[in-house]
């Protein structure tokens, strides 16, 4: 780096160094702060509040602050750009427990517990005071398991193997062990004990972390007996952490749809709504919900790595040198570069961008064929894109698009309503929703779909401060929830091919 | 000759209703059914495959060119009964067993009766037992699998260890496919080829078992 600045983030107790210039969206999503409208200074969700130091502040963001906003130093961190070493604190750790900006209701009691997020890529963990509900401690890491295949498909076939098995589950274990002491740690909690750990996790990472037999997620119908809830002690899995507490890994839905989900409706009290709401979580295996309170239908499609820049030829992750945006105009391409400087791959929003660029500019046509013979599209510097790209987003939108679609049709609502869309989860946290609709991944008006953040971590935390009798409805819920499997539609191929093609507006 | 080049352009841009009428129009007008497959589908199916490898075509372009094809065969195909004169060999195909991902299979399957084979498609999820019934009932001289799962791949192998043990091995060729195989699987596996994509799957089959007897 040649340039770096440092950046202390508290009540976290780390700090991080960057280039100077940085926008604070990039970089602070890693340490758990979330930008719910996508960082377009639209929910003031990412709030931080400037402790030590300096950050400019322009004109924009602060028609967007109050003056006591902005004398009591808070800054929204979607419009920041760092210049100088600063200390901040992160509203999100501080502030009660929020859905939809209502205090969730909950019961408060004596002690901590830990929310956690087991991802198929990373792990997030939090520490939370039970009587407060305050948040006073929050670790990510990388799921170590990733080390062994990055594929879920690929450690499932790991694990069919006994040894291969023990080595997976001890992984995760460590791994979610390992942060919830540093959570412990870092808040200074000494050896108060923990009174429970609610997990959330695709059906793979339950499946893993409490130990079962993943025989039945290898082959035809992908369907396992034991979905439930699982409940273990800490010392039953050789874990020594004080106060020896309660682990509740939350129910999957069915199939590949994980308790990742049914914590995102919880988060997003899709159970509770009339309204008809799709819950989105655009990943490699995407995870879809849509329904009302009253029928709730889920399901998982195999988008592939698309959206995570996987198999693109430039492809890279969210970080400096990766272009995350693309706007078209004058007949050209404007890439917006992660840090700033010069353009050494592209990430998946900016994929998602650079696609829709090229449709409206009639640089692809709407079968996704680069138009005019072009072999490639030249983005910034040496990045561009290939005709393969092209085709890698088809498929991953066009699996996406096909699930829902095949939800709704299945709910007997297709045509009839148009579903409020909430997009959980990093990928649906920075894609461009005009890009989105743009190449028909989510083809609904404008204010039809929204980010949501991470739901999952969300709802785990609910679960986490539920008291007893609602923890059995979080199972009951579970049961309520319908799962199809896309593979056995024998519509499905039709829908998906024709949700390949990009929707023409020339 | 019109009627020819029209079909030949209806395959090839998938237009399947268009391809059904001057199919119906060709068959009126007493042009030889035969001809229909030999100079309009199997040279624009050929032309399919050419764009897919140029990433021309893609998979929609490829399944919509298929059905219209598949859609004129069936008007074609009575006419043809009896003599089998169409048929380049009889390709067994399916999806192996634990394994419901179909769309590749189903494009090496059109694709395979746009080059001229006989196709008997067994679906998705086939265990070994069907394979080896349909392979030894139909006489067949080549069959297709396809597998979408790292975790389903070891159903291959035992569906060639299957026709091993039924004494078919030496007069079957097996072909293997899908995202997650490589060379290096089918040899090790003992199948005779491996094949990338459609197109490819086509030219492997053609080396391997052109012009053979159509099936049983």
């Amino acid at each position: 780096m040649s340039d770096p600045i440092r950046i202390e983030l508290r009540p976290l107790g780390r700090s991080i160094e960057v280039e100077r210039g940085t926008n604070l969206r990039d970089v602070l999503y890693a340490h758990g702060v979330e930008f719910p409208c996508g960082g377009r200074g639209r929910c003031k969700r990412c709030r931080v509040q400037l402790v030590e130091g300096t950050l400019p502040i322009d004109d924009e963001e602060s028609a967007l602050l109050s003056d006591r906003e902005k004398e009591e130093g808070w800054r929204l961190a979607c419009r920041c750009r760092v210049e100088a070493p600063v200390s901040l604190a992160v509203e999100q750790f501080r502030a009660p427990i929020l859905v939809d900006h209502t205090p969730f209701l909950f019961e408060p009691r004596p002690g901590h517990g830990v929310a956690v997020d087991l991802g198929t890529t990373t792990l997030v963990a939090q520490l939370l005071d039970l009587q407060t509900g305050r948040v006073l401690a929050a670790q990510t890491a990388l799921n170590p398991q990733g080390a062994l295949g990055s594929d879920i498909m690929n450690r499932i076939e790991l694990a069919l193997s006994e040894d291969g098995r023990l080595q997976l589950v001890a992984l995760a274990r460590d791994a979610v062990e390992g942060l919830v002491r540093r959570a412990v740690t870092s808040a200074g909690l000494g050896g108060a004990p923990l009174e429970m750990l609610v997990l959330v996790g695709n059906t793979a990472m339950h499946h893993l972390f409490c130990g079962l037999d993943v025989a039945p997620l290898a082959t035809v119908p992908f369907e396992s007996e034991s979905l439930g809830l699982q409940e273990l002690r800490a010392d039953e899995i050789g874990w020594k952490l004080p106060g020896n507490p309660l682990i509740r890994f939350l129910p999957c839905l069915g199939g590949f749809v994980g308790s990742d989900l049914l914590a995102g409706v919880l988060a997003t009290r899709m159970h509770e709504s009339d309204t008809l709401t799709a819950l989105v979580d655009l990943g490699t295996n995407g995870e879809i919900v849509v329904g009302t309170g009253k029928r709730m239908l889920c399901t998982s499609t195999a988008a592939g790595p698309a959206f995570e820049a996987g198999g693109i030829e430039m492809g890279m992750q969210a970080t400096t040198g990766a272009i995350d945006g693309v706007t078209a105009g004058d007949g050209s391409m404007q890439c917006r570069v992660l840090g700033g400087g010069g353009a050494r791959g592209i990430c998946g929003s900016g994929l998602v961008d650079a696609v829709a660029a090229g449709l409206d500019l009639g640089w692809i046509e709407p079968s996704g064929r680069l138009a005019e013979g072009r072999r490639i599209v030249h983005l910034d510097g040496p990045v561009h894109l290939t005709q393969n790209d092209v085709r890698q987003l088809q498929l991953a939108k066009g699996a996406i698009a096909a699930g829902l679609k095949i939800l709704l049709r299945r709910l007997g609502t297709a045509g009839a309503a148009t579903p409020q869309v909430n997009l959980a989860g990093a990928f649906g946290n920075y894609v461009n929703r005009d890009s989105a609709r743009r190449i028909g991944l989510l083809d609904y008006p404008d204010g039809k779909v929204e980010p949501v953040g991470n739901t999952a971590l969300l709802g785990a935390k609910l679960a986490l401060f539920a008291p007893e009798r609602e923890a059995a409805d979080i199972s009951q819920l579970s049961e309520r929830i319908e799962h199809v499997a896309l593979a056995a539609d024998s519509s499905f191929m039709e829908v998906f091919v024709g949700e390949m093609r990009f929707p023409d507006r020339s | 000759m019109a009627v020819l080049e029209e079909l030949r352009e209806a395959v090839l841009t998938g237009d399947k209703d268009r391809a059904v009428e001057v199919t119906r129009l060709g068959l009126e007008t007493s042009i030889d059914p035969q001809a229909l497959i030999d100079d309009a589908m199997i040279p624009a199916m050929d032309e399919v495959g050419r764009r897919f490898e140029e990433e021309e075509y893609f998979v929609p372009e490829l399944l919509l060119s298929a059905r219209a094809m598949k859609a004129a065969l069936e008007l074609i195909r009575p006419l043809l009964a009896d003599t089998g004169a169409s048929s380049r060999g009889c390709i067994v195909i399916g999806t192996v067993k634990g394994d419901l991902h179909d769309i590749g299979k189903n494009l090496v399957s059109a694709m395979f009766e746009g080059a001229g084979f006989e196709v008997v498609d067994l679906g998705s999820d086939v265990s070994p037992e069907a394979f080896v019934a349909a392979a030894r009932e139909k006489s067949a001289d080549l069959v297709g699998l396809s597998a979408l799962l790292t975790v389903t791949m070891p159903s291959m192998k035992s569906t060639i260890e299957a026709l091993e043990a039924a004494g078919l091995r030496d007069r079957v060729k097996v072909l293997v496919g899908g995202a997650p195989l490589s060379t290096d699987y089918a040899v090790e596996i003992k199948a005779d080829a491996y094949a990338p994509n459609a197109t490819a799957a086509v030219r492997a089959a053609q080396e391997l078992v052109g012009g053979r007897a159509p099936c049983r």
